[in-house]
Order: C-alpha cells, then sequence, then structure tokens
C-alpha cells in the first residue's frame, strides 16, 4: 500500500543483475570445464577425458609456479589486512589517517600496470634508488647483480601488490567505518580503562571485519590470479600460474588451450580454497580470541608496533608517489643511464607522439567507460531504491542475495572465465560489438559501484523523500529532484570509481572487443611487452590522467553547484 | 622458325596471362574500394606503430582502403580468436583480415585451416621478391608457405653490445661462455617459451651439435638426448654466470634491450640486424651500441603477412599486403632511422626511381653490412622447438 | 471537510500500540493527541498520511471528506506533514523548496508570485534565494509549515512541531501555524508530548491503553 507509484517496480533491477551475471558467469565456467576435460571439437577433441588436468600437473615447473602463487597471493592478502587494522587502530582520526584520506582518490586512480612499472623501476638494481647512491655512496659504477625485482620466490610482486591493494582496502573501511560509532565506543573503552589501541583492536575491528569482508575476498581473488603486475614484478621461470595460463591460452599450440583450461580452473579452485580458509580462520579467530577480548586485561602490547606501522604506511605513500614521480621522469626523458640520477638528454617529442597517437584509444576509453558507468550508476541505484521500497513495506528483497552475484566477478580469477565468455560470445555471433563490450566491463564495474555507492544511500534521511513525496505525490520528481540532487557527492564518487574500472579493464577488453576496440589500457599493456620505458611512461601517464580527471570531477563539482548551499557541504 | 613460332605463341600466352593477371587485381582494387581492414600487429614498439600508420594513410589515399592496426600483446592471442571464430561457426565477417605472423603461428594456422589460402601470388608487387636468394620467404619456419602469407620483412639474430663496456666481442658460443666467466651477471637470455629466448638455444645447438645437418628433419625422439647433450652441457656451465645467477631470466626480447640500457648486461641479443641502430636513433639505447654475429653465422628467417579464412576484407587485405611489399614502402621500413627492417625484395631486379629509393636507404650506425652478417642459418625444422623448450623447462624452470 | 478517525487502532505482532481511537476534526480545527514518547503517536500520524510501516496492522477506519483514504495510496492521499525538524532541501534555496511543492502553473511568473505571497505572510520576504541553513530555526520552521500548505493539502498532520523551538520562539510559530491552518480552513492533527503545543479550545485525547504503565 504505500510502494510509491514505480519505486514498488524496482525489483527488476536486482532480479536482472542476478539473473544476468549469473548467465553469463555460468557460460562462461562452461566454456573453461569443458575444454579442460578435453572436450573441444573445432581443434578435434571430443574424448571426454582427464588429459588436460594431467598435462597441467607434469608441466614443468608447474609445482614451483603453484607455491609462487599461493605465497605471493596470501602474502599479499595477509600483509594488507593486517596492515589496514593496525593502520586504522592507532592512527584513525590522526594526521597520517587524514593525510591519507586526501590522497585516496589519486593513489587509487594509479593504473596496476603504471605503478608495477614505475615500481619495479624504483627497486630494480639498476633502478632510482641505486641511481641515487651510485656511484657516489655505494661505488657502483655498473648496476649490481642483485636478485631484488622479479625474484624466483615472488617477494617483490607481493610487496608491489600490497602496495597498491593497501589503499583499496582503507577505501572500503573508510566507508564502513562512518556506520560505527567510534568516537562514543572509544570514550567508553576509555572509560573503562583501555587505551584507544585496545579498544579498536577488542571492539571496532571485529565490528568492522564483517563490513570488509567481501572485499578482502576479492584481494585474495585478485592476488592469486594477478597478470600484468605479475608480468612486470614477478619471477619468469616459472611466472605465476595466472602469467603461465595467459601464455598457454595465446600459445599457437591449440593443444594448451586445453592444458589452460584446466589450469585456469585449478586457480579458481585455489581461490576458492584460500576462501574458505580465510573464513575458516576467521571463525577460528573468534573462536580462540573471544577470550581474549573479554579476558579484562589492558595492557598495550601492540603500541610497539605502532612506529613500524607508521613506517609501513609511509613507506606506501613513498613508494606510490615515487613510482608516479618516475613516470613522470621517463616521459621527457630522451636519454637516461645507470647511474645517472636524471636523464642526460631531456625532450617532449615522446609526448607529441603519444598525444598525436592515443586520440583514437583515449576516445574509445571514454565513451566506454562514460557508459559502463551510467549503466552501472542506473542499475545501482535502481537496486538501491529497491531496497529502500522493500525496506519499508517489508516485501521481499531482492537486494539480499545480490552481493554474492555481484562478487562473482571479483572472486572468480578474470582468465578462468572470460575465455569461455568469448566462446559463447562469437557462437551468438555477438562478439567484437561495443554494447557487449560495454556488458563484459559492466561485470568489474558494477560491483565497485555497488560497493562504493550502498553505505551512504542506505543511510539518507527517508524523511526528506516521504516529505518531498507528500508536497509533490510524484515518485520521479522526488527521486530525481530531491533524493538523488542530495546524493551528488556520493552518486559522482560512484559514477567515478565505475569509470577507472572501466579504464582499467584488459584481459575483457580484448577477449570480447575481439581486439577491435583499443583503449588507453591496451595500449600501455602492449607497450609494456616493448622494451621503450619512455612510451610507456606517456601512454601510462595518459591512462592514470583520465583516472584523476574524472576523480577530481566528481569531487569538485558538487562543491561548485553547492558552493552556497552550506547544508550539502558535509 | 618453329622455334620462334613456339616463342611468339609464348608471348601471346603470357602478355594474355598477364593481362588477364592485370585484369584481376584490377577487380580485386576495385572490390578493395571503401573496405576496412584490420590489421592485427604486434603493437609493442612506437616506430613500428608509426610505420604501420603512416602505411595505412598510404592505402587509405591510394586505393581507398582503411586500414585499422590492431595492436596485439602476443599474436598467438589472435590466433587463439579465430579458432574460436571457426568453433563457433562463425566462417564470414571474422574479426582479423590481415595479421603479422611466422613461425608456430603460422604452422598452427596452417594445420588448423585457419587460412583463407593462396593469394600472394596475386599480388603484384610479389614479383620483386628475392625468392632465389632468400629461401625463408617460401619456407617458414620449414613449414612450406604455399603463397598463404605474403613475405613482408626479413630477420636475422644479432648480438648487440657496449662498446664502452667491452673491447671485443665473442665470435662463438664457447667465446661467450668466457665472456661471462670474466663478466659474471653480464649476460643473460630471454625466459623460454619466449620467442627470443628459443632463437638463441636454437642457435648454440647449431654451433654445438655435432652434425648440424640433422636440424633440417624432423626430430628423432631416440636421437634427440644424444644430439642435444652438448647443448645442455653448454647452458649448465653458461647458467651460474648469466644475470641473477641464472636464477631468474627476462620476460622478453624487449626486456633484454631495457637491460642493456640500464647496463644491468653488456650483450643482448634481437632479430633485426638494424635494430639497434633504431634503437640508438630513437634515444632508447647510447649510441655505443655496435652489433656482433658469430662466425658459424646465424639464425634467420622471415616474417609475413597472412589472410584468415574467414576476413570480411579480403580484397582490401590483399591491396594493403601489396602495397606493403611495394618498393616505396619496403625502403622505408628498411630505413633504421624509420624502423629498420630488412627488404624481402631483390633490390637488384629494381630500376630507376624504385632503385633510388633503396639507394637512398642509409646505413645505420650500428648495423651491419651484408657482408659481415654473412651467412645465414636455416631455422631448424619446426618440431625442434616444441623438443626444445620441453626440455629446456624441464631442466630449467623448477 | 472534515477529517474522521472511527475506532482507530495500531497492532503490531497482534498487541495493539492504544486503545481505539475514535476523532473527527473538522475544517479550521486542530485536535491534539498527547502521549508520552513511544506510545505510537508517530505511528498513528503515518497510518493517517499512509506512510504505515508494513510490520504495523492497522484497523478501522479514516476519512477525508468522506472519502475512504485507507484504500488510497499515500501520494493520492493529499494529506501533508509538519515534522519536529524542518527537513526544507538543503540543495535547494528557499524559493525553490517552496517552488517544489507548488501543484503545476501556467507561468514561471505565476509561480514567483505565488513564492512572495507566501514569504509575505510569514514576515520572510526577500529570502527566496537564500540558502536555507543560513536561517534560524524559527525561520525554518515558518518556511517548512508554508511548503507543506503550498501543497494545498487536505488536511495537515503536525509531528511534534514546536519541539525544537526554544519558548519565546514557539509561541510565535505555534500561532503563525495555527492562524494559517484556519486560513487554509483544513482540518489539522497535532501529535505532541507537550501540554503546551496545545492550542486554546481545541480536541485533546490522551493516547494511552488500559494497561499502560503511564495510565
Amino acid at each position: 500500500m504505500a510502494h510509491l507509484k514505480g519505486q514498488g517496480k524496482t525489483f527488476i533491477f536486482p532480479v536482472f543483475i542476478m539473473g544476468s551475471f549469473c548467465i553469463t558467469i555460468l557460460a562462461g565456467l562452461l566454456g573453461t570445464l569443458l575444454p579442460s576435460l578435453n572436450y573441444l571439437p573445432v581443434i578435434g577433441h571430443t574424448q571426454i577425458s582427464l588429459k588436460p588436468w594431467l598435462d597441467f600437473f607434469s608441466y614443468p615447473g608447474i609445482k614451483t609456479s603453484i607455491r609462487v602463487t599461493l605465497f605471493s597471493g596470501l602474502a599479499t592478502s595477509f600483509g594488507v589486512v593486517s596492515l589496514a587494522f593496525l593502520f586504522i587502530s592507532f592512527f584513525y582520526g590522526n594526521a597520517l589517517w587524514k593525510f591519507f584520506e586526501k590522497i585516496l582518490s589519486p593513489v587509487l586512480s594509479i593504473p596496476h600496470a603504471a605503478f608495477a612499472i614505475g615500481f619495479g623501476f624504483l627497486i630494480a638494481p639498476s633502478g632510482w634508488l641505486v641511481r641515487m647512491v651510485s656511484p657516489g655512496m655505494t661505488g657502483f659504477v655498473y648496476p649490481p647483480d642483485w636478485v631484488f625485482l622479479n625474484d624466483p620466490e615472488g617477494v617483490s610482486l607481493a610487496i608491489g601488490l600490497v602496495i597498491k591493494e593497501f589503499p583499496f582496502l582503507i577505501m572500503v573501511a573508510m566507508g564502513a567505518l562512518g556506520q560505527l560509532e567510534i568516537e562514543k565506543t572509544i570514550l567508553a573503552g576509555k572509560a573503562l580503562g583501555y587505551q584507544k589501541e585496545q579498544v579498536w583492536l577488542k571492539i571496532l575491528i571485529p565490528r568492522l571485519y564483517p563490513h570488509l569482508r567481501l572485499s578482502i575476498f576479492a584481494i585474495i581473488a585478485y592476488s592469486l590470479s594477478v597478470v600484468d603486475m605479475a608480468i612486470i614484478l614477478g619471477p619468469s621461470s616459472p611466472p605465476t600460474l595466472a602469467v603461465l595460463i595467459l601464455k598457454w591460452f595465446n600459445d599457437p599450440d591449440v593443444n594448451f588451450k586445453l592444458m589452460a583450461a584446466a589450469g585456469s580452473l585449478f586457480l579458481f579452485s585455489m581461490v576458492g580454497l584460500s576462501i574458505l580458509f580465510v573464513f575458516f580462520m576467521e571463525r577460528a579467530v573468534c573462536f580462540f580470541l573471544r577470550f581474549r577480548i573479554t579476558n579484562g586485561k589492558r595492557r598495550s602490547f601492540p603500541a610497539r608496533f605502532k612506529s613500524i606501522v607508521f613506517f609501513m604506511v609511509a613507506g606506501i605513500i613513498f613508494f606510490t608517489g615515487a613510482a608516479s614521480v618516475v613516470l613522470v621522469i621517463w616521459s621527457v626523458t630522451w636519454r637516461w643511464q645507470f647511474p645517472d640520477v636524471f636523464p642526460i638528454v631531456w625532450t617532449l617529442k615522446l609526448w607529441a607522439k603519444g598525444l598525436a597517437s592515443s586520440f583514437d584509444p583515449v576516445m574509445t576509453t571514454v565513451i566506454t567507460g562514460m557508459a559502463s558507468a551510467f549503466i552501472g550508476l542506473v542499475l545501482t541505484i535502481g537496486c538501491l531504491e529497491h531496497d529502500a521500497d522493500s525496506k519499508k513495506n517489508q516485501t521481499l528483497n531482492y537486494n539480499t542475495y545480490i552481493h554474492y552475484f555481484l562478487y562473482l566477478p571479483l572472486l572468480i580469477p578474470q582468465i578462468t572465465f572470460m575465455a569461455g565468455i568469448q566462446l559463447s560470445l562469437v557462437i551468438l555471433g555477438m562478439d567484437g560489438y561495443w554494447i557487449t563490450l560495454v556488458w563484459s566491463h559492466l561485470l568489474f564495474v558494477l560491483p565497485y559501484m555497488f560497493i562504493s555507492l550502498s553505505a551512504t544511500y542506505r543511510a539518507y534521511d527517508t524523511r526528506f523523500t516521504d516529505q518531498a513525496m507528500l508536497l509533490k505525490r510524484s515518485y520521479p520528481s522526488v527521486l530525481f529532484r530531491v533524493k538523488l540532487p542530495m546524493l551528488l557527492k556520493p552518486v559522482l564518487f560512484s559514477f567515478a570509481i565505475g569509470f577507472c574500472v572501466s579504464v582499467a579493464q584488459y584481459i575483457p577488453t580484448m577477449l570480447v572487443g575481439a581486439g577491435r576496440f583499443s583503449t588507453i589500457t591496451t595500449q600501455v599493456v602492449n607497450l609494456a611487452s616493448g622494451s621503450d620505458r619512455r612510451a610507456i611512461a606517456v601512454y601510462a601517464l595518459i591512462q592514470q590522467s583520465l583516472a584523476m580527471i574524472i576523480y577530481a570531477v566528481a569531487v569538485i563539482s558538487p562543491k561548485i553547484l553547492y558552493y552556497n548551499k552550506k547544508g550539502m557541504q558535509v | 622458325m618453329k622455334r620462334l613460332f613456339l616463342i611468339l605463341l609464348g608471348m601471346i600466352f603470357l602478355s594474355g596471362f598477364s593481362q588477364a593477371f592485370a585484369q584481376d587485381w584490377d577487380k580485386i582494387v576495385k572490390k578493395a574500394k571503401g573496405q576496412t581492414v584490420y590489421f592485427n600487429a604486434w603493437g609493442g614498439s612506437q616506430p613500428i606503430n608509426e610505420y604501420i600508420r603512416w602505411a595505412g594513410e598510404q592505402v587509405q589515399k591510394k586505393y581507398k582502403v582503411r586500414v585499422i592496426h590492431v595492436k596485439a600483446t602476443d599474436i598467438g592471442d589472435v590466433v587463439s580468436r579465430i579458432l574460436v571464430e571457426k568453433a563457433a561457426k562463425k566462417n564470414k565477417n571474422g574479426s582479423v583480415d590481415l595479421m603479422w605472423i611466422n613461425g608456430e603461428n603460422f604452422k598452427a594456422m596452417k594445420e588448423n585451416k585457419l587460412l583463407y589460402g593462396p593469394f600472394s601470388q596475386e599480388l603484384p608487387n610479389y614479383r620483386l621478391v628475392d625468392t632465389e636468394n632468400k629461401k625463408t620467404v617460401l619456407y617458414d619456419f620449414t613449414v612450406p608457405v604455399d603463397n598463404m602469407e605474403s613475405p613482408w620483412g626479413m630477420a636475422q639474430l644479432v648480438f648487440l653490445y657496449n662498446t664502452k663496456n667491452m673491447a671485443t666481442h665473442p665470435e662463438s658460443m664457447s667465446d661467450l661462455l668466457l665472456f661471462a666467466r670474466n663478466h659474471p651477471g653480464r649476460f643473460t637470455y630471454p625466459a623460454i617459451p619466449a620467442f627470443h629466448g628459443t632463437t638463441f638455444i636454437k642457435q648454440a645447438l647449431y654451433e654445438l651439435i655435432k652434425d648440424p645437418r640433422v636440424l633440417d628433419h624432423p626430430v628423432v625422439l631416440p636421437d634427440f638426448e644424444k644430439n642435444t647433450r652438448p647443448l645442455w652441457d653448454f647452458l649448465d656451465k653458461l647458467h651460474p654466470f648469466l644475470w641473477r645467477k641464472g636464477k631468474t631470466f627476462p620476460a622478453s626480447g624487449s626486456q633484454m634491450l631495457s637491460l642493456l640500457n640500464d647496463n644491468e648486461i653488456f650483450i643482448s641479443l634481437s632479430f633485426n640486424p638494424n635494430s639497434a641502430s633504431n634503437a640508438i636513433e630513437n634515444g632508447e639505447l647510447p649510441d655505443t651500441i655496435r652489433t656482433y654475429i658469430h662466425t658459424t653465422g646465424t639464425i634467420g628467417n622471415s616474417h609475413f603477412v597472412a589472410i584468415p579464412f574467414n576476413s570480411s576484407a579480403r580484397e582490401g587485405a590483399m591491396v594493403f599486403a601489396n602495397f606493403l611489399l611495394s618498393p616505396m614502402a619496403q625502403a622505408r621500413k628498411a630505413d633504421p632511422k624509420i624502423w629498420g627492417d630488412p627488404t624481402v625484395l631483390d633490390t637488384r631486379k629494381l630500376k630507376g626511381r624504385d632503385k633510388a629509393l633503396f639507394d637512398a636507404v642509409p646505413k645505420g650506425i650500428a648495423t651491419l653490412t651484408p657482408k659481415e652478417l654473412g651467412r645465414v642459418l636455416p631455422e631448424p625444422h619446426v618440431s625442434w622447438v616444441d623438443a626444445l623448450e620441453k626440455e629446456w623447462l624441464k631442466r630449467y624452470s623448477k | 471537510m472534515p477529517l474522521e478517525l472511527e475506532n482507530i487502532s495500531i497492532l503490531k505482532q497482534e498487541s495493539s500500540l492504544f486503545d481505539p481511537l475514535t476523532l473527527v476534526i473538522g475544517p479550521g480545527e486542530v485536535a491534539t493527541v498527547m502521549g508520552p514518547s513511544g506510545c505510537g503517536k508517530s505511528t498513528l500520524l503515518s497510518a493517517v498520511s499512509g506512510s504505515l510501516d508494513k510490520v504495523f496492522t492497522l484497523k478501522g477506519s479514516i476519512r477525508l471528506d468522506g472519502q475512504d483514504m485507507l484504500s488510497l495510496p499515500m501520494e493520492e492521499r493529499n494529506i501533508g506533514i509538519l515534522f519536529q525538524d524542518d527537513l526544507l532541501f538543503p540543495h535547494m534555496d528557499i524559493g525553490k523548496n517552496l517552488a517544489f511543492a507548488i501543484p503545476p502553473q501556467k507561468s514561471r511568473v505565476k509561480k514567483n508570485q505565488i513564492i512572495n505571497t507566501a514569504l509575505k505572510t510569514a514576515g520572510l520576504e526577500g529570502f527566496a534565494n537564500r540558502d536555507p541553513s543560513s536561517l534560524s530555526g524559527g525561520q525554518k520552521a515558518r518556511i517548512s509549515l508554508l511548503r507543506s500548505l503550498l501543497a494545498k493539502p487536505r488536511a495537515l498532520l503536525l509531528d511534534e512541531p514546536f519541539s525544537s523551538l526554544d519558548q519565546t520562539l514557539k509561541k510565535k510559530i505555534r500561532s503563525f501555524v495555527f492562524s494559517q491552518i484556519k486560513k487554509m480552513n483544513i482540518p489539522a492533527l497535532l501529535v505532541t508530548h507537550d501540554p503546551k503545543d496545545c492550542p486554546e479550545g481545541g480536541v485533546v485525547i490522551n493516547l494511552n491503553k488500559e494497561d499502560n504503565l503511564y495510565a
């Protein structure tokens, strides 16, 4: 009865999303499962067997590859999560935290590949850091032969991943922390004689964790299956599993595809088991730590970690900043050799060339990103409106399970289902169309937009819409003239995130776009397969500036629009 | 009298043929007008990308054929896509019209019937190709080309070294081992199965194997171990003295170039005799880099462009392939300032303006003369690639 | 145009919040429902306005001008509410806030006229371009009422509209609200816990339950 006209129909949004995500991903998985069982009629394999799996497990170096993948993936996840919790506990609300909050958007907008290239050049034995002290302090006329970068164990890869994923988790945490009554809890804790850090670790972090759980799972999945960063920072013989699988998929010997399919399913199961492991760890920690939490002890054991955490976070900020700076320098370099601290010959030639040849890819990127983010926004708002409607009317909320569907594309390695999706699209004659490209981007755009918008959207004071409804009696005009304008800031921010996620897509763009859509990111990855750091830097910076511009627009335009509305500037 | 008659008859026939030929080609050019050619080619090099853009602009102007360079990171990727299209019975309007290809990728395309068919003989400029001295334009990694791909450029393995760091350069694999011992950590090669890595071990095998003639034939498994023993012994000795002590290898030939520029390694390798000159020209390498080859000669091959079976712009693709073979395009490509990719044409067949074009191509600062480049070793039979790669991985990728 | 509540009771999980309530409010009259917080006053208002949460069950009948309200959705009831908080839309200036409530007009000039007249009656002339957050509490309360009335409601519900105002302000606003209601000649239902909020001479009903602790 209290359904607003129109709002009651919003249930189609979550239903549509769940249905289409489910179908797309199932099609993708099926397209991988069958070849992994030796079924790929086009190359004459119709006899179901386990041969691809046996081939996979007997591939030379596969055990090392699996071990390195597991190590770098789990070390990254563990590092990011524990560092994030310690950082929040020690520094929430203080100067370092506020500084981090300020730089978060630009930091997040740095594309993974661009960061990896910059970071790799920083830490390489011939890299910028060694150049700064050479030969003066080190005596190195030639770079030392240290196994720093691309180390066989994947340590440099894990460090790079931690630096890149840490800000992401902090961003998610910032959204969730707004919903906890932090000041009050800390005051109450302090009144009981606990230190601030103790209150965090014993009370607030356990309450924060459920909000971060899915994002942590996504980090696990990402760090186990990352390709671009692993190529740049990871080992090469053997490389990590995801890189190996991609190589097999691209091998001219078509029989490798079967093995690649088996391998990608194995990678998927590694992700699944790791998530399951963390899930049980979580239960176990809950079980064993509940005594610790209530043991009443008030000593401040973690306090001595404070300076360590400070240096680690400062290190993350430093490396992220320096990686960008080094890209800027490379982009205006003509000649730069070890051990010179700066280039000996500078030039703007690479920029002139890069800007001239990047116009078309930039346009494709912008149009695709805008379209994906816009459709993503419509779907996200539709879902959240359904949410509001069903909450009010106590009707069935289709959003209850939507997370599980939305997160699927983030939890399944891209290579596991994208190749299968490509096959299905070709069968349907739908590959190489712009609209399918946008849809493939939406698989990744939508979850991030949903995560970023849902908390603020749900926290919206519905009395405003109630009042507006009584005044205007028209749902669309209440939604478009009152609710969305009031939520302009988070809506635009979510749009910017969607745009940036779309910009970053490489595998879907290549596979679903049939190579016909060249975006700035496909250009960066292509150039990264070459050797010219200067050209790579120019393109990576163009890619990064696209993301930064949209973030800036998202942050600044509400300020301009509402410059004289104090009530909107909270 | 009878002979004259026969000659005349022959001439009539021939002129008829060439007329028919010209007519066919005219038809193709006519049909190509307005087509869009999706040219899938590796996009990792700015100079090459720029050259392709230039060539595209030319055929747009001359033939109204629009060329779009689809930049691939790995052409195997494109082979995959065409295979998927075949799986889905997409026999028309495929996503690829022309692709840059050779070696294993060509073999895979040919075996899986992913190629359009013989076409290069129909290209007017194909007649200028040096099929006599450049055998690799007929046998791509020993696989018969059968006109299913049109030659585009020549390649030969060369080593790059920095004269600032070393006065002399090795002249054989055993020299190289000696160099590595004296300069630990200053040489490496890309991890197998990266193209340049595989080529390096093939070259080593050529130099070390007792009887190189077995390489012309398919691998005979029982003899493989015996034949390749010297190679593995050599690598076992070499690896401890490699960059990062052989614990890790660069991922690609391109990465080798960065390492050379960073002074991490002193010797690198390339498949383009002009690549050092080109890299010096555009600032990627210092001007103290020079190239050399081993006295035994080095492995050479050709690279091609091919039309997939389901191309939607076959005629346009042929027009573009023909343009790529034109003296104008080939001479520009050979210029180290532009790209420096050696021509597939027989420059002796050229006359007048066409010849002048090639005469005007400067010799790059680090480029060897044709004489210095000397003997080109043929690629081993294509079956060796797989066997060598497998064995290498088993031994060194643990 | 009387607003009639007949035998109204609201149930949550089978137990009713208060004793059945019957009340008739004539046009221009303000009836008051009193009761401590948590007794279901606001719930009663949402039942009348049509925004009642589905956890509640409503019994009885509500008629406005003889028309059954319960069968109508919220947007067709045409009943306005004034809350304790002003709920002025922060992203619009005062003029736009008022304009939002005005039913479609033929011309912009006409709309502006209506806004200016309304502002004049509240003694807030020239406030059309002001930012809501720059207004004092009393000014906001008056704008909020004006806005509710500009939507031309057939009845007005007042949900503790004065409780956030200080004593001196409260008096002024109260008389302004009641005079406006009289002028519009519509029935109004006020809920409050403060006896001082009630209009003189109006009906006052204490909302309670027989077994209520406060009864």
